[in-house]
């Protein structure tokens, strides 16, 4: 089985700090995927409701659903560049035995993405209609998570990889693997409970100027991400006890900062349902946000973990340079400045 | 042979890196340079106070952002997808030599979509001079972004003084950088006048569409010939492998250049009607073609790029098929398939010769050609070809067409991969043998390299039989033991001991049948029904003139570098032909 592991090139430079990039970035990504499901999908609902509220929900999310797209896929960028430099050999073996889906997934993306350009810019024209067309962006971003969750579970078993000399046309997909469903899951039913959240949030946003409006969004946001919340809750104790056990035992106590991380985890998601049932928006979205943070941390050891066998970070050998990432953190930081200016100049005008 | 190989033989990997970074490139260069034209448009109409104008640039904006936003970004992130994909290894190398590059580039693009987010739905609402700044940001963020990705593209043709320092600025500010940069920013304003010709054609209103048709045929026009000096320049420094394979040693480039420029030549002219004569006549088939043939001239050249660095993926480090020099070496010492990760055989041998082949080719050749496809399928390239032939070519394949990269393994795996495509591919038996000699001569070599050879060759016994003829030969043949101990006398028949004797008269010179030379030097490339046509009422003197210099019928032929004799034999053979014979 390891020497099927393609060797990995160099890195230049700690992979502390890579990790650490890939620990910042891809939480942001979540926190936006889960936006977008959410969104798309309360959306989807408030199109089969009646009464002319429901709709103007249903429009609002519209507006925002491109832009958030937009950013779901530019904050996936960041993470998967951090993820191919520390785990290059197994996630690019994994995506090319799963080729087909993989690739797919562009084309997917495109077509979904243009469905909630034409679900906004078209929304009164395509009046009922516009139902099936956010209903397939719906359908296709709950296809690709599924891919997704495919290929960042096939990465870590290499063990599973012969399956390439039966196949070798890309079409393999890590159905035999008893994490799936339930890490799909968690991803998808976590992601619209958040989704909920952002929802309750963008009407909040609103208050001002359409409160009536805000107060649906508000309810029926928070209701969805209440009800998930449960829901994520036991899927995510079905989540730990499918790991194999090794895995499993490190947040039993077998390795001390992973075992915190599950105690926090814990706290965080009790201090969001009680912040929910307060109807406390902000402060259940800074316990999300932790939430999340935490969650990601977990699922680095989860990854760290199933591969510790054959790879730990620390034998990627490190050739330094390190002023181009200097440059990086420079040209990030003008960057983020120059989005403040934006955002701010946006919000004046508006 | 350190990932594993996506394989669909008829379609291939490198077709869809072909589609999806040849829409992409189209759409991206788009996104740069439209970002300027809109703030130019947009200040035209502040300058002229029209608000026609600005109703323009905003419905123009419109369209730039579905354009960019979703293609563009997306087919962006396809690329990366896909040349992981289809070439993990040269992906991988990429990834984690400029992965701070890349991260500085995805800076660029998070400014970029902000301020095209901001800049559209702003329009008109927020105060023209913040507007027009907004406007300066997306553009600067914009080509920010070229100037990176350029950075990793041009190194990828010509890396320069990194091959020695593996210096991350070194190979970024590579000897194609200046030249590739500016060619592709004066492209990116070229293009922003081609889509904007789109959009006017829509204008219902003709005063309008004709003063933007005219202001957008201005950018093409200045950006196009803007482009052609950096164009020069960009020549110039290419390496000289790269400059011959783009003057014309490689079939493809050719192809594609003379595409790019019938296509560069229409949107000229096109646009130099629309701009000085007619913009009346911009409607939307006439902006449609306009923009296909910037499609066809971006195509030409990007695909001419990627073709120019070959057989490379990034020149002079990975061979087009993700093997690096010193794996080849490896492989030419222990074998390919044993220091590939991803084969499932290990060894050569008589019963797999086929099976091993095929893995052979999956990872050397299958990053270029398909198996009965239509992308530079191996199937008809390897028509003419014998078993025999085929050995030969793969185990001198480099040197015979530089743009292939050389075989990586040992002679048995050579003949593997020979077996599979001869034997497997077209059917036809894999024997080691000559094809069946027509002359007396060439059955005599044969006679002399089964019965004498393993002691002795031609050479070491010709200064004895100086001055002998036929029946003095004859006479020793029957009498070998006589000559020398060792030896029996000749036991052949009576036709054979014929043809030997012809053979030793001629003085070694074996190979001279027309029909195999033709084989083992020509029929790689093309067999002799393609270019029979062209040598009609050529005679035999011509052709043997023309074989000294192939180089200047094609380019991409090498003179032909046979001894005199040789040259003969192949001149009789191609001269027989011609006149109506052998097929």
């Amino acid at each position: 089985m390891s020497d099927m592991i393609p060797t990995p090139d160099t890195i230049p430079v700690s992979w502390g700090f890579l990790q650490f990039l890939l620990l910042l970035t891809f939480p942001l990504h979540i926190i936006l995927m889960n936006a977008m499901l959410g969104s798309a999908i309360i959306a989807l609902y408030a199109r089969f409701r009646s009464g002319e509220l429901w709709t103007r929900l249903s429009e609002d999310l519209a507006k925002a659903l491109p832009l958030i797209v937009a950013f779901t896929i530019n904050f996936g960028v960041a993470p998967l560049l951090f993820v191919q430099v520390l785990y290059g050999q197994f996630i690019y073996t994994s995506s090319i035995l799963m080729g087909v889906f993989w690739l797919s997934i562009i084309l997917l993306l495109i077509v979904a993405y243009y469905c909630t350009y034409l679900f906004d810019f078209k929304f009164a024209a395509l009046g009922q209609a516009g139902k099936w067309i956010i209903g397939l962006a719906v359908v296709i971003f709950l296809g690709i998570a599924f891919l997704f969750s495919n290929n960042m579970t096939l990465m870590l078993r290499p063990g599973e990889w012969s399956l390439y000399w039966q196949n070798s046309g890309g079409t393999i997909l890590n159905l035999g693997d008893v994490t799936l469903w339930p890490r799909y899951l968690h991803f998808i039913v976590g992601g619209t409970a958040v989704g909920g959240l952002a929802v309750a949030l963008i009407g909040k946003f609103k208050a001002k100027r359409d409160p009536e409006l805000a107060e649906l969004a508000v309810t029926v946001g928070m209701r969805v991400f209440t009800v998930l919340t449960f829901v994520q809750i036991a899927i995510g104790f079905w989540f730990l006890l499918a790991l194999d056990k090794p895995v499993m035992m490190m947040f039993m106590g077998e390795n001390m900062l992973a075992t915190v991380l599950l105690l926090a985890g814990i706290m965080l998601a009790i201090g969001v349902l009680w912040a929910a049932s307060k109807k406390k928006v902000y402060l259940a979205a800074a316990h999300v946000i932790a939430l999340l943070y935490v969650m990601t941390f977990m699922r680095a050891f989860v990854r760290a973990g199933y591969l510790q066998e054959v790879y730990t970070l620390d034998m990627l050998q490190v050739i330094p340079q390190y002023s181009p990432m200097i440059v990086f953190f420079v040209v990030l930081v003008a960057g983020l400045a120059t989005v403040v200016w934006l955002v701010r100049q946006a919000v004046e005008a508006a | 042979m350190n990932y594993p190989v996506w394989y669909l033989p008829t379609i291939g990997g490198a077709f869809f890196i072909a589609l999806i970074a040849i829409t992409h490139v189209f759409v991206s260069h788009f996104a740069v340079g439209g970002g300027l034209y809109l703030i130019f448009a947009e200040r035209l109409g502040l300058r002229r106070n029209s608000q026609a104008i600005l109703d323009f640039t905003k419905k123009h904006a419109k369209f730039f952002i579905l354009i960019t936003l979703v293609f563009g970004s997306m087919t962006g992130v396809g690329i990366w997808f896909i040349i992981a994909l289809a070439s993990a290894g040269g992906t991988s190398l990429l990834i984690h030599n400029f992965v701070f590059g890349w991260a500085i580039e995805w800076v660029f693009f998070v400014v970029e979509i902000v301020a095209a987010f901001v800049y559209f739905y702003t329009f008109g609402k927020m105060k023209p001079s913040t507007h027009q700044a907004v406007g300066w940001v997306y553009f600067g963020a914009a080509w920010a972004s070229l100037f990176i990705i350029n950075g990793i593209l041009s190194f990828m043709l010509t890396p320069g003084a990194w091959l020695e320092s593996g210096n991350f600025w070194i190979g970024f500010f590579n000897p194609t950088f200046w030249p590739s940069l500016f060619f592709r920013t004066f492209i990116a304003t070229m293009l922003a006048g081609v889509y904007a010709f789109l959009t006017c054609s829509f204008l219902r209103d003709g005063e309008l569409k004709k003063t933007m048709t005219r202001f957008s045929g201005w950018w093409v026009l200045v950006s196009f010939l803007a482009s052609i000096p950096f164009g020069y320049w960009y020549l110039n420094v290419l390496p000289e492998p790269a400059r011959d394979l783009v003057a014309g040693k490689s079939p493809t480039i050719q192809t594609a250049l003379d595409y790019g420029l019938y296509a560069i030549g229409l949107v000229f002219v096109l646009s130099l009607v629309l701009t000085l004569i007619r913009p009346a006549l911009n409607v939307k088939p006439v902006a449609f073609l306009i923009m296909m043939g910037a499609f066809v001239f971006l195509g030409a050249f990007e695909w001419s790029r990627e073709a120019a660095r070959r057989p490379f993926v990034i020149n002079q480090v990975m061979y087009s098929n993700g093997l690096m020099p010193v794996d080849v070496e490896k492989a030419n010492a222990v074998g390919f398939l044993q220091s590939a990760k991803w084969t499932s055989i290990r060894e050569v041998t008589p019963e797999n010769l086929q099976q091993a082949g095929a893995e052979i080719f999956q990872h050397q050749c299958y990053a270029c050609h398909t198996v009965n496809g239509w992308n530079n399928d191996i199937v008809p390239l390897t028509e003419s070809m014998s078993y025999r032939a085929m050995v030969s070519y793969i185990q001198t394949i480099h040197e015979k067409r530089y743009f292939m990269p050389p075989f990586a393994g040992t002679d048995a795996e050579a003949q593997a991969l020979a077996a599979y495509l001869v034997g497997g591919l077209h059917g036809k038996e894999i024997v080691m043998a000559a094809p069946v000699a027509e002359s007396a001569v060439a059955r005599g070599a044969l006679v002399f390299e089964e019965s004498c050879s393993a002691c002795h060759g031609y050479d070491a016994i010709a200064p004895s039989m100086a001055g002998w003829n036929a029946d003095r030969i004859r006479e020793a043949l029957d009498n070998l033991s006589q000559l020398n101990e060792m030896m029996e006398d000749f036991s052949g028949t009576t036709a054979e001991k014929e043809a030997l004797t012809q053979y030793l008269l001629t003085g070694g010179e074996v190979a001279t049948d027309g029909a195999v030379l033709f084989e083992e030097n020509c029929s790689m490339c093309h067999g002799l029904a393609e270019i029979r046509p062209g040598m009609v009422g050529w005679d035999r003197a011509k052709i043997r003139q023309s074989l000294d210099n192939l180089s200047a019928i094609n380019q991409m032929m090498e003179d032909y570098d046979g001894t005199p004799s040789e040259k003969d034999a192949l001149a009789d053979y191609l001269a027989a032909a011609v006149a109506g014979g052998d097929q």
